[in-house]
């Protein structure tokens, strides 16, 4: 037993030596701690949004940093345990981290007791908990981006509007994972249903998904008008391909976010052509910031990764949380000054309003109350080798998705006490 | 040399039956001790909160399910599962109002007794067929949790470990945390260690070894499989409450899924069955050495300045991790408490090689 201690303690002092101060720059750098799963659950995404997460702040380092401050990432695997989360979380907050990002749900949920107590700031783009958008409830969680209840109004919207506004007697399937996340837009679906008319029904397959037959024999004898697929990974693939066996049309068929060019590329990239899924930061290398990273950082040889990922879906989700985090430390550090603290960092991200990120992003304004950042997204399809969009940013039937965020944030705050 | 066993000659039967007969061990327990206690003076709360936290914690899980594995020799496939309905059942009954020592003996109860159900399997199944009954109380579990939003706490399943009282002091900051688990963790160390000396720990023994023998010596297999089974769920889930409570602060399904049932397996073989010290230092190979090959191979790759993407560098981690296990297992079967008692048994005699018995 004291053996092994001695050698964490050896371990440990050997892994504080080694760790190289910051490049020399005129002033502190901003530090944003990236926790990440690269090797278990995660993989589908990771590795792409952390590039772009990168090269997003390499590009704003190439253009002088943030008022002169750069913006440094460190980036450790967690394997998706939630206890190598809290591992990293702790040596980020020793390292004086501002910010903590660990794009993954199960470790997202174990920190976020932590940085409510700490006051730390952690970005959850696109994952952890819908209700983290209730900024008075969780002060300091910042999802930034439509909760998948708003991802779920918006691709009813887009149905609704397909169909010209009459979804009376219309079928919708929702073909989801049989997990929480999978559970989580059922109720918007249900109240929806409710107030257009249309017939609803859940199909869940067994998680991960990699064999979902079953539901989609059901899905078939229920011959929905439009389907739509809740999932990530590996299963969505598996979904959309059974979906096409099944008969069903890959422009009714209309995923969550979680699906890029990678899946269908791997289902086959014409046999999915016209495959609908909602979007939430835009897709493609033809937007300003995009064109911007590939001459200033790619070009210059100072990429993070393969080149050929810059501007895909995942890219470009992990450069626009670089965007909005340095749009919101701009802020502070111009309103409040120096140095910048969690607590600054806060405040600023909740005094964004209208931003973009050059082309990036539907206008996204955040404030003390709205953490989701108005709930923005479109609807885009594959056309057999992009995504194109086929609507415009917009946000659909908040309300619904406000009801559902107070009553699960105020639950969230009745099991604290 | 180190251990100057001369001349020591026990006058007395209590002497004889003492935990540590040797005066070396006695002090360097005493030293470990000591250092647990002082440690969250003594080290920075990085280290604390994020190392010695969990590593006491997983330990006390370890040794729960070591008991099972090592002394009573019945596999379980399950053990997540016997945490998770612990740290679940002790939640909600101190949202409940229940004072926390009480609930997180109730929780204990809880998955000894649903823990007891899947044991009744181990009275008609052996082996690797014992293993995939208590893999089906895993998923059992693991759908009932995240089916049943009344345990799991609504459409995000999560729940928040509220705040609590340990002998009406309030426990809020980590240091308080820490001492919670870690008389927790003493006190399970202090049953374990004496288990063996014990008519119960005889009984098991004799089952593990080959239980129609047991049968014929007079020895129940039925009851001390049973009771091997409540013992290490009681242990179990009073493990998954302190985890709960203590560390995670909240509870959410994916913490006790399959892969952390595997690492619970995995800290019992690379330790060491039937061995105290064993799950500890299972548990912080199982545990720890990913984070700190994670971060060691990071600082390398820095500082040599080594081109690798961040895929790459989270993957050779993986790779150590896995050549690190095969590697002690390839060594020394019988795990890394071996590999401690055959440094212990050099330095015992040292210089000579051996001594006469």
């Amino acid at each position: 037993m004291r053996k092994t201690t001695i050698t964490y303690a050896a371990l440990a002092a050997l892994y504080a030596a080694s760790i190289v101060p910051a490049a020399a720059q005129d002033k502190a750098p901003i530090k944003i701690g990236t926790a990440l799963d690269f090797t278990t659950v995660y993989t589908f995404v990771t590795a792409e949004y952390s590039q772009g997460q990168r090269d997003y702040a390499a590009l704003i380092n190439a253009r002088g940093g943030i008022l002169g401050h750069p913006i440094e990432i460190s980036v450790v695997d967690t394997g998706n345990q939630p206890q190598r989360g809290i591992a990293a979380y702790e040596r980020f907050k020793e390292e004086g981290a501002v910010l903590c990002d660990f794009l993954s749900t199960p470790v997202s949920r174990a920190v976020v007791p932590r940085a409510l107590a700490d006051g730390m700031n952690v970005i959850t783009m696109f994952h952890g908990r819908s209700d983290a958008a209730d900024g008075k409830v969780f002060p300091t969680i910042f999802p930034m981006t439509p909760a998948y209840w708003s991802q779920a109004t918006s691709i009813i919207k887009y149905i609704d509007d397909q169909e010209k506004g009459d979804l009376k007697g219309k079928k919708i399937a929702l073909v989801m994972i049989d997990s929480p996340f999978g559970r989580e837009p059922l109720p918007v679906f249900q109240e929806l249903a409710k107030r257009l008319g249309y017939e609803f029904q859940s199909f869940p397959y067994p998680s991960p998904g990699n064999e979902q037959s079953a539901a989609w024999t059901q899905v078939r004898r229920f011959k929905p008008d439009w389907t739509i697929l809740w999932g990530a990974g590996g299963g969505q693939s598996v979904s959309v391909r059974d979906a096409i066996g099944n008969g069903i049309a890959t422009d009714h068929l209309a995923s969550v976010i979680w699906i890029s060019e990678t899946d269908t590329n791997i289902i086959g990239a014409d046999q999915t052509k016209g495959l609908l899924r909602f979007e939430g930061v835009a897709y493609g290398k033809t937007l300003p910031a995009i064109e911007a990273i590939e001459e200033q950082v790619v070009a210059k040889g100072k990429g993070a990764g393969p080149a050929d990922k810059v501007g895909g879906t995942y890219y470009n989700i992990g450069a626009a949380s670089i965007a909005l985090v340095a749009e919101g430390a701009r802020i502070a550090l111009n309103k409040e000054g120096e140095p910048l603290t969690p607590a600054k960092l806060k405040n600023g991200l909740e005094s964004i309003k209208d931003f973009t990120g050059e082309g990036l992003l539907p206008p996204v304004t955040i404030t003390a109350d709205d953490h989701q950042g108005g709930g923005r997204g479109r609807i885009d399809a594959w056309d057999g080798s992009k995504w194109v969009p086929k609507s415009q940013w917009a946000a659909a039937y908040q309300d619904i998705v406000w009801d559902l965020i107070h009553k699960s944030a105020e639950e969230f705050k009745a099991s604290g006490k | 040399m180190f251990y100057r066993l001369a001349g020591i000659r026990h006058t007395s039967y209590a002497a004889d039956r003492a935990l540590w007969p040797a005066p070396v061990d006695r002090v360097q327990i005493a030293a470990l001790l000591l250092f647990a206690l002082a440690a969250p003076f003594l080290l920075p709360n990085l280290y604390l909160t994020s190392y010695l936290l969990p590593w006491i914690i997983w330990s006390t899980a370890a040794l729960g399910l070591n008991l099972l594995m090592g002394w009573a020799g019945q596999i379980h496939l399950g053990y997540a599962a016997v945490m998770a309905i612990g740290a679940y059942g002790a939640i909600h009954l101190v949202r409940a109002g229940v004072p926390f020592e009480i609930a997180i003996i109730l929780g204990g109860l809880l998955s000894a007794a649903i823990g007891l159900v899947f044991g009744f399997a181990a009275l008609r199944v052996k082996g690797l067929y014992l293993a995939i009954s208590t893999l089906a109380m895993q998923y059992l579990v693991d759908w009932i949790i995240s089916h049943v939003p009344a345990i799991s706490g609504g459409s995000q399943a999560t729940l928040q470990a509220p705040a609590f009282r340990v002998f009406g002091i309030p426990i809020a900051d980590d240091r308080a945390r820490y001492y919670v688990a870690l008389a927790i963790c003493l006190m399970v160390t202090a049953f374990l260690l004496n288990v063996g000396r014990t008519s119960f720990g005889r009984a098991l023994a004799a089952v593990r070894e080959k239980d129609f023998a047991a049968a014929v010596i007079g020895v129940n297999p039925y009851r001390y499989k049973l009771l091997a089974f409540w013992c290490s769920s009681l242990l179990g889930g009073v493990a998954g409450a302190v985890l709960a409570f203590c560390y995670y602060r909240a509870v959410t399904p994916e913490q006790f899924d399959l892969d952390v049932s595997i690492q619970a397996v995995a800290m019992v073989i690379v330790g060491g069955m039937a061995s105290v010290i064993g799950s500890y230092l299972g548990a912080a190979l199982v545990l720890l050495a990913p984070i700190v090959l994670n971060n060691l191979v990071g600082a390398l790759a820095h500082a040599l300045g080594l081109p690798l993407s961040a895929d790459v560098l989270s993957h050779i981690p993986l790779i150590l991790y896995g050549g690190l296990i095969i590697g002690f297992l390839l060594i020394e079967p019988l795990g890394l408490a071996k590999v401690y008692d055959n440094l212990r048994n050099y330095f015992l005699v040292w210089p000579f090689r051996h001594a006469r018995r």
